[in-house]
C-alpha cells in the first residue's frame, strides 16, 4: 500500500493514453460501410419479398413488415454512423491505440514490444477506394488483437513497415 | 542402450504392440455399436464368422503396427538444433521441430503402456498440433534423457552441457508437494462438484439411452424404462432420492480425484517443475516457471475450514490462436495444498509472495445487468406463464427459491469482485462458491482494453481487461479515473522495461 502511494507523483506525470489525439478513419471508409450495409439490407429485402410472396399472413400485414424493415434499416445506418464517428487510432512512440465501439466505447492498447506480427488486409470495396485494414496480433490470441479498418493504403503500408521495423529491432535486442 | 540422439532411431520394440493395440482399439471403437447390435441379433454361424473377422482385423492391426514401428524414426540434429521425426507407411511425413519452439515435453503412461513398461512422449510446441509429435512407445530412461535434451538444448546449449550429463534420477529427490491419500479424500469431498454433476448427468443419460437401445434391439420397448423411472419417483420419497444423489455425487467426486491425482508429486528439477500423478495412467508434466502467465489459487468455504488450496498454473501457447478448451488443457492443476506449500510454489513462480497493494472495488451498478437478465427477465416470463397457464402456478415456491438463491449469488459475486494492484503484481479476486485469486505480473500483459457505456460517463464508471497469452483478466464497474491511471501505469511498466513475457 505504502509503496504504491509513494508512486503517486510519478503516476500523474505518466503519459495519459486517454488524452492522446486520435486519427479518424478516412472519410471514404464511410462509403465502404454504407456499401456493405446496403448489400446486407438488399439481401434482407429479397428475403422479406419472398416471404410476402409465399406467406399469406405476411402478405396481409405487408405494411407493418415494410415499416419494421425501414425502421431497422434506419436504425442500422444510425448505429453504424455513430460507431464510424467514434473510431480512431493513434501510433505512439511505444504503443498503438485503437478506439471503437457500437454502444460501449472501447479502447485497446497494444505495446509495440508485445506485437507478434502485423498484416495488411484489403477488402474488395476497400480496394476500390484505396483503403486497407491493418491487423495487429499479439500472443494473447483473438481477444487481444486489433483490426484498424479504413486507413488510406499508402499510410497503412507505412505504418505496417514502421511496426515491422520496430519488431525486428525488438526481437534482435531480445536475442542479444 | 545408447543415449545418443544424433542418429535416427526407432521406438522401443514394444511399440509394435502399442501401435497395433492403438489401431485395433480405434477400429473397434468406430464399429462398436453396429457390431454390438449385430452380435445380439445374429445366429451362430454368423457369430463365428464375425469372430474370425475380428481376429483378422486384430492381426492386420498388428501387422500395420509393425510397419508403423519400422517406418517411425526420430533424431536430434545437434547442428541445427532441430528434432526430426520421420513417419508413415504409405504417405511419408517428415516433421522438423526447432528445439527453441518446444514449450513442454510430456511423458505419459497409459494402462497398456504401464503393463508393458514403456512410456509415451509428447512434444508441445508453439504452432503445431501436439498429436503430431507423439512417440508412443519409448523406454523410460531414454524418454527422460530425451526430455532433458529437448528442454535444455534451448537458449544456451553450450552452458547446459553439464546438466545433460546428470542422470535423470535427480528428479527423485524430495518432492515439494506430495499429496497423501487422506488429503486426496478431503479434496474429493470438497471440490469440483460441477464437473461431477455434469459427469453424472451424462452417465445417467447414457445408461437410460443404452437400455432403451438394447430393448429396441429386442423389439420389446414398451416404455418400461420410463415407467420404471416414474415408479421410482413415487417409491422413494424425494428426501431419500436427494440423499442418494448426494452420496453418489461425493463418491464419484472422490473416485475421480483418486484416478486423476493419485500419488501426486511436484518436485523442483533444475529450472523447472516436474509434476506426476495418476492411478491407472500416470501423467508426467514438466514446466518452466517463467512460462506460467497466470497463477491462480482458489478456496471454497469448506476448504477454508480445513486449510486447503487449489492451484492452477496457466501457461502460454505463443503465437498461436486457440480455443477456450485448448487454453484449459494448457493449465496445470495442483488439486490441493496447504498454505505453506502454496506460498512455496508462489515464491518459485513469481520469485516472491505477493502482498499489499491498493485494492479497487466495483460500483454497486455491477449488480444491474445480472439482476435484470437473471432475475427480472425470468420473473416476467414466469409472470406471463402464471397468467395464461394455470398449471404453472403450482411451481411458485420453486420460483421464489430461485429468486432468493440467484439474488444471493449475484450479490456475493459483487462483494468478491475486486482487483489488488501493487508495483509487482495484479491480483484479481472473483467467484461465488470457489473464491479464486488470479495473479499476473505486469510484464505478462500483452494488451489492455478499457471500455465504457455512454450512460456511465457522468458516473465515471468503466471496465478494463488485461489480455495475457494464457487468457484475460477483467475488472468491471470500477472508478474509470482510477482505471485510467492504472492503465497508464501498467503501460509504463510494460513499455519502459524490456522484460520478456516468457
Amino acid at each position: 500500500m505504502q509503496h504504491f502511494t509513494n508512486e503517486t507523483i510519478a503516476l500523474d506525470k505518466l503519459p495519459k493514453y486517454e488524452e492522446t489525439p486520435l486519427t479518424n478513419p478516412d472519410p471514404k471508409y464511410w462509403r465502404v460501410i454504407i456499401i456493405n450495409l446496403f448489400i446486407f439490407l438488399f439481401l434482407m429485402a429479397i428475403a422479406l419479398g419472398l416471404l410476402t410472396f409465399f406467406n399469406e399472413s405476411v402478405r396481409a400485414n405487408w405494411m407493418l413488415w415494410t415499416t419494421l424493415f425501414v425502421a431497422f434499416a434506419v436504425f442500422l445506418c444510425l448505429i453504424s454512423y455513430a460507431s464510424f464517428k467514434r473510431r480512431g487510432f493513434a501510433l505512439r512512440e511505444k504503443d498503438v491505440l485503437y478506439k471503437s465501439g457500437i454502444i460501449a466505447e472501447k479502447t485497446t492498447i497494444i505495446p509495440l514490444n508485445r506485437i507478434q506480427h502485423v498484416a495488411l488486409n484489403e477488402g474488395m470495396f476497400s480496394r476500390i477506394f484505396g483503403l486497407g485494414t491493418l491487423q495487429i496480433y499479439t500472443a494473447s490470441g483473438s481477444s487481444g488483437e486489433m483490426h484498424i479498418a479504413g486507413i488510406e493504403i499508402e499510410q497503412a503500408k507505412a505504418i505496417k513497415e514502421a511496426l515491422v521495423q520496430r519488431l525486428v529491432i525488438n526481437t534482435k535486442e531480445g536475442n542479444e | 542402450m545408447s543415449l545418443d540422439f544424433s542418429q535416427p532411431q526407432r521406438q522401443s520394440a514394444a511399440g509394435i504392440i502399442i501401435n497395433g493395440a492403438y489401431i485395433a482399439q480405434r477400429l473397434v471403437r468406430v464399429m462398436f455399436i453396429p457390431l454390438a447390435l449385430f452380435i445380439v441379433k445374429a445366429n451362430k454361424t454368423a457369430l463365428l464368422n464375425t469372430a474370425f473377422g475380428f481376429i483378422a482385423v486384430v492381426i492386420l492391426a498388428f501387422v500395420y503396427g509393425y510397419f508403423n514401428y519400422l517406418k517411425f524414426t526420430f533424431y536430434l540434429n545437434p547442428l541445427k538444433q532441430e528434432f526430426v521425426i520421420d513417419k508413415g507407411i504409405f504417405s511419408r511425413k517428415h516433421l522438423t521441430i526447432p528445439i527453441e519452439k518446444i514449450q513442454q515435453v510430456n511423458i505419459n503412461q497409459g494402462f497398456l503402456q504401464k503393463i508393458i513398461g514403456v512410456y509415451s512422449l509428447q512434444i508441445d510446441t508453439a504452432g503445431a498440433d501436439s498429436k503430431e509429435v507423439d512417440i508412443r512407445a519409448i523406454n523410460g530412461e531414454i524418454a527422460q534423457a530425451l526430455r532433458q535434451h529437448l528442454l535444455h538444448g534451448q537458449r544456451t546449449p553450450a552452458m547446459e552441457e553439464g546438466a545433460i550429463e546428470t542422470p535423470p534420477t535427480a528428479s527423485t529427490d524430495v518432492p515439494l508437494i506430495k499429496i497423501k491419500a487422506a488429503t486426496l479424500l478431503k479434496i474429493g469431498l470438497t471440490s469440483n462438484y460441477g464437473q461431477s454433476v455434469a459427469l453424472l448427468i451424462g452417465f445417467g443419460y447414457a445408461v437410460f439411452y443404452n437400455i432403451k437401445e438394447v430393448l429396441k434391439a429386442f423389439d420389446n420397448d414398451y416404455g418400461q424404462v420410463e415407467q420404471f423411472v416414474k415408479s421410482g419417483f413415487t417409491l422413494f420419497s424425494t428426501g431419500i432420492l436427494l440423499a442418494a444423489i448426494t452420496v453418489l455425487l461425493l463418491a464419484t467426486n472422490v473416485i475421480r480425484t483418486f484416478v486423476k491425482y493419485f500419488d501426486f508429486q511436484l518436485s523442483k528439477h533444475s529450472h523447472s517443475l516436474l509434476i506426476s500423478a495418476g492411478l491407472l495412467a500416470r501423467k508426467n508434466t514438466l514446466l518452466h516457471p517463467n512460462k506460467v502467465q497466470i497463477t491462480e489459487y482458489s478456496q471454497n468455504y469448506l476448504q477454508k475450514k480445513i486449510g486447503l488450496f487449489k492451484m492452477s498454473l496457466k501457461q502460454a501457447h505463443a503465437g498461436r490462436k486457440q480455443s477456450e478448451k485448448e487454453m484449459k488443457n494448457n493449465n496445470t492443476e495442483i488439486p490441493g495444498c496447504n498454505a505453506t506449500e502454496k506460498d512455496e510454489l508462489l515464491r518459485m513462480i513469481l520469485n516472491r509472495i505477493p502482498d499489499g497493494g491498493s485494492t479497487f472495488k466495483p460500483n454497486w451498478r455491477y449488480l444491474n445487468l445480472p439482476v435484470v437478465f437473471q432475475l427480472i427477465l425470468p420473473m416476467l416470463i414466469y409472470g406471463v406463464f402464471y397468467y395464461f397457464f394455470p398449471e404453472a402456478r403450482v411451481y411458485y415456491p420453486l420460483v421464489v427459491a430461485y429468486f432468493v438463491i440467484v439474488f444471493i449469488m449475484i450479490y456475493i459475486s459483487y462483494t468478491k469482485h475486486r482487483i489488488t494492484v501493487s508495483e509487482t503484481d495484479i491480483i484479481k479476486q472473483s467467484g461465488i462458491w470457489d473464491i479464486s485469486q488470479e495473479i499476473i505480473e505486469p510484464r505478462k500483459i500483452q494488451s489492455i482494453s478499457t471500455s465504457q457505456y455512454p450512460w456511465h460517463k457522468k458516473l465515471d464508471i468503466g471496465h478494463v481487461t488485461l489480455h495475457t497469452a494464457a487468457g484475460s483478466i477483467s475488472f468491471s464497474y470500477g472508478n474509470f479515473t482510477e482505471i485510467k491511471t492504472l492503465v497508464n501505469y501498467w503501460l509504463y511498466q510494460v513499455e519502459s522495461g524490456d522484460q520478456e513475457w516468457m
